[in-house]
């Protein structure tokens, strides 16, 4: 009895599920990217990489022992102590905590790092598409100001601005600085590839039909061709960001950045000078950085392989 | 009769560093309202330069540089860029030939038609999604709604094709330019799609110029006919007339490269190429390939000249010339 039941009750389901059957939907982009993104070791290791450090950026400073650049250790006896349960990563001679302090670096440095991409790739993208698709005469117009921007030494334009406005004009405010100099002169990569790809996709024939139909150029250039440029847009803000977070700590261990802000780059350069003694101090915000700009680069470099519709697996 | 598009000696050219293209050089055309012209030529007669050069969408390094367009009264060259945008697609539309190409692939076919409408109409949402579906049933698309949410590569070539139609026919343009909108698809389903054309021009009361190198396109849907050569106009009149008298040595030529069941002759092919329109030859152009070519065709421009009601020919040697049509 029991199993006439069960098949009458299976075969009324049967009956029942193809009114039910959603229309069928084929793998989007997203879901073939991840696809492929996910065989590929080294990717899988660079986002867990990335994933952690910004889990730990975002929280990590609410389970921080210390606030930023405290000297608090110096007070209880605790000042240059080498790694130990209370000081996981050490202390510095004046007494702050290497471990807190890496921390509340984390948070900063991927501030930097990201938000300094955003601005330059944003800035890239609409420099670049005005070079790749206004008329000859502004194009080159453009074209010139982006390989000015390619060729100046940002770095020392950058070191330049910190000494003449961080410490009276914007005290405080280091950072943000620094996220808009690295921002406001690092596009000229991307401006330079967007204007590349997008002489490439203005001739697609698709192009013409919109225009055909009475779509304003404005309406073409960024609704249709942008959104058909976005792999290398996305790969070289990845690396990108790897690259901003290297030219924070340049400046900070130059000592150029803020001194009264923790980033991985003032750290090692409070190590430096004692780095034979104390070698913990500049040792682990060092290794920290390592690792994660090496995140940042396989991750960058899994993606270009996931999005790169020409390698068929 | 009542003209909606005149155009009346269109030179566009292209100025690349090789040299002037004079891809259009002084073609008049006249269209009337209802009717479905065909144009007619080899690759590179300046047939789908004309249609650009009508929606003002002729690529760079082009430019239209003398002649009038006159639509619907309205004089199309001296309309503001801003005026001219919102006659495309709306009053004037086009279908190209690459139905593969001519969608951009990141966006649904929901995305592509509503935009259209959107942007001419300026509906709603849900009146624009209301008026793809509608679209989708009538250039025959089955499963309309679940069409809708497609992108263009799960689509084949001729539902692209019908697509590309319905986007061209969202906001009901009173004239039509089909650019080969055949020539990329298999026959069966070329036929299918020229069938569409025609009941959907009935239905929808437009203009259809087709443009089209394929003859048996112009016999079965065509009413007029302009036969362009090297960016000219060399013979235009109604499709009866073309087929049976014609008057050009070179629409004969092309009469006479249509293959045929009825007739056991061989298959002959227009002899040369088209010639280079940087320097185009003297005289008439066709005559380095003419069989019937005299020392005038090599010295003079022939002139378009009214060889009967409504038959234009350019050709020095039309009187004398007794052509066999198809």
């Amino acid at each position: 009895m029991s199993g006439t039941s069960g098949e009458a009750g299976s075969q009324t389901a049967e009956v029942k599920a193809p009114a039910k059957v959603k229309p069928r939907r084929s793998a989007t982009q997203a879901a073939v990217t991840w696809r492929r993104f996910r065989r590929n070791k080294s990717a899988l290791i660079g986002l867990t990489i990335v994933s952690a450090f910004l889990l730990l950026g975002v929280f990590g400073p609410f389970f921080a022992a210390y606030p930023p650049r405290s000297t608090a250790s110096l007070f209880l006896g605790q000042a240059h102590e080498p790694p130990s349960w209370a000081h996981p990563f050490g202390t510095e001679p004046t007494g702050v905590d290497v471990f807190s302090d890496s921390i509340w670096a984390t948070r900063n440095d991927l501030y930097v790092g990201i938000v300094a991409t955003l601005i330059a790739t944003a800035l890239g993208v609409a420099i670049g598409a005005v070079a790749g698709y206004a008329r000859p005469s502004i194009s080159t117009a453009v074209l010139g100001v982006i390989q000015v921007f390619f060729v100046i030494p940002v770095l020392l334009l950058i070191l330049l601005f910190a000494r003449l406005f961080l410490l009276e004009v914007v005290a405080g405010w280091g950072l943000t600085l620094i996220v808009l100099i690295l921002g406001l002169f690092g596009w000229s990569g991307i401006a330079f590839v967007v204007r590349g790809e997008i002489f490439r996709v203005k001739e697609l024939e698709f192009v013409q039909a919109e225009k055909a139909l009475g779509a304003s150029n404005f309406r073409i250039l960024f609704r249709h061709i942008v959104p058909n440029i976005l792999t290398p847009i996305i790969v070289l803000a990845t690396l990108g960001v790897a690259g901003n977070i290297i030219t924070e700590v340049v400046i900070s261990f130059l000592g150029f950045g803020d001194p009264n802000t923790a980033t991985w780059g003032l750290l090692i350069d409070d190590g430096f000078r004692y780095v034979n003694t104390y070698w913990w101090v500049s040792f682990f915000p060092g290794l920290m950085c390592v690792i994660l700009v090496l995140g940042f680069n396989l991750l960058g470099d899994g993606l270009s392989d996931a999005l790169n519709p020409r390698l068929r697996e | 009769m009542d003209t909606l598009l005149d155009i009346d000696q269109l030179r566009t050219y292209f100025f690349t560093e090789a040299g002037v293209v004079k891809a259009v050089d002084g073609v008049s055309l006249k269209v009337a309202r209802g009717e479905t012209h065909g144009l007619v030529g080899e690759s590179g007669s300046g047939k789908s330069v004309t249609a650009l050069s009508t929606l003002r969408i002729v690529p760079k390094p082009g430019k239209i540089v003398g002649g009038s367009i006159i639509f619907d009264g309205k004089d199309i060259i001296a309309l503001k860029d801003k005026e001219i945008r919102s006659m495309r697609g709306k009053s004037i539309a086009i279908v190209f030939q690459d139905p593969m190409s001519s969608l951009n692939p990141l966006f649904t076919i929901e995305n592509q038609i509503c935009e259209i409408i959107r942007l001419h109409k300026g509906v709603s949402k849900a009146e624009a999604r209301d008026s793809a579906r509608h679209l989708l049933e009538m250039v025959g698309i089955p499963e309309a709604e679940r069409r809708l949410k497609s992108y263009p590569h799960e689509l084949s070539g001729g539902m692209k094709q019908r697509i590309a139609i319905a986007r061209a026919l969202s906001c009901e343009p009173q004239l039509l330019f089909a650019d080969e909108p055949t020539t990329n698809l298999d026959v069966t389903i070329q036929a299918q799609v020229l069938d569409l054309m025609k009941s959907l021009k009935k239905e929808l009361n437009m203009t259809l110029v087709m443009i089209t190198h394929d003859m048996g396109i112009i016999a079965e849907m065509t009413e007029r006919v302009t036969v362009l050569y090297a960016g000219q106009v060399y013979e235009a009149c109604d499709t009866l007339t073309l087929f049976a008298k014609p008057k050009h040595p070179y629409t004969e030529a092309l009469l006479k490269a249509v293959p045929r069941l009825d007739r056991k002759k061989e298959l002959t092919s227009v002899p040369g190429n088209i010639p280079n329109l940087i320097e185009p030859p003297p005289g008439c152009r066709f005559h380095p390939r003419c069989p019937y070519a005299v020392q005038v065709c090599r010295e003079k421009v022939p002139v378009l000249e009214e060889a009967g009601p409504g038959h234009l020919v350019a050709c020095h040697r039309w009187r004398e010339l007794g052509l066999s049509g198809a």
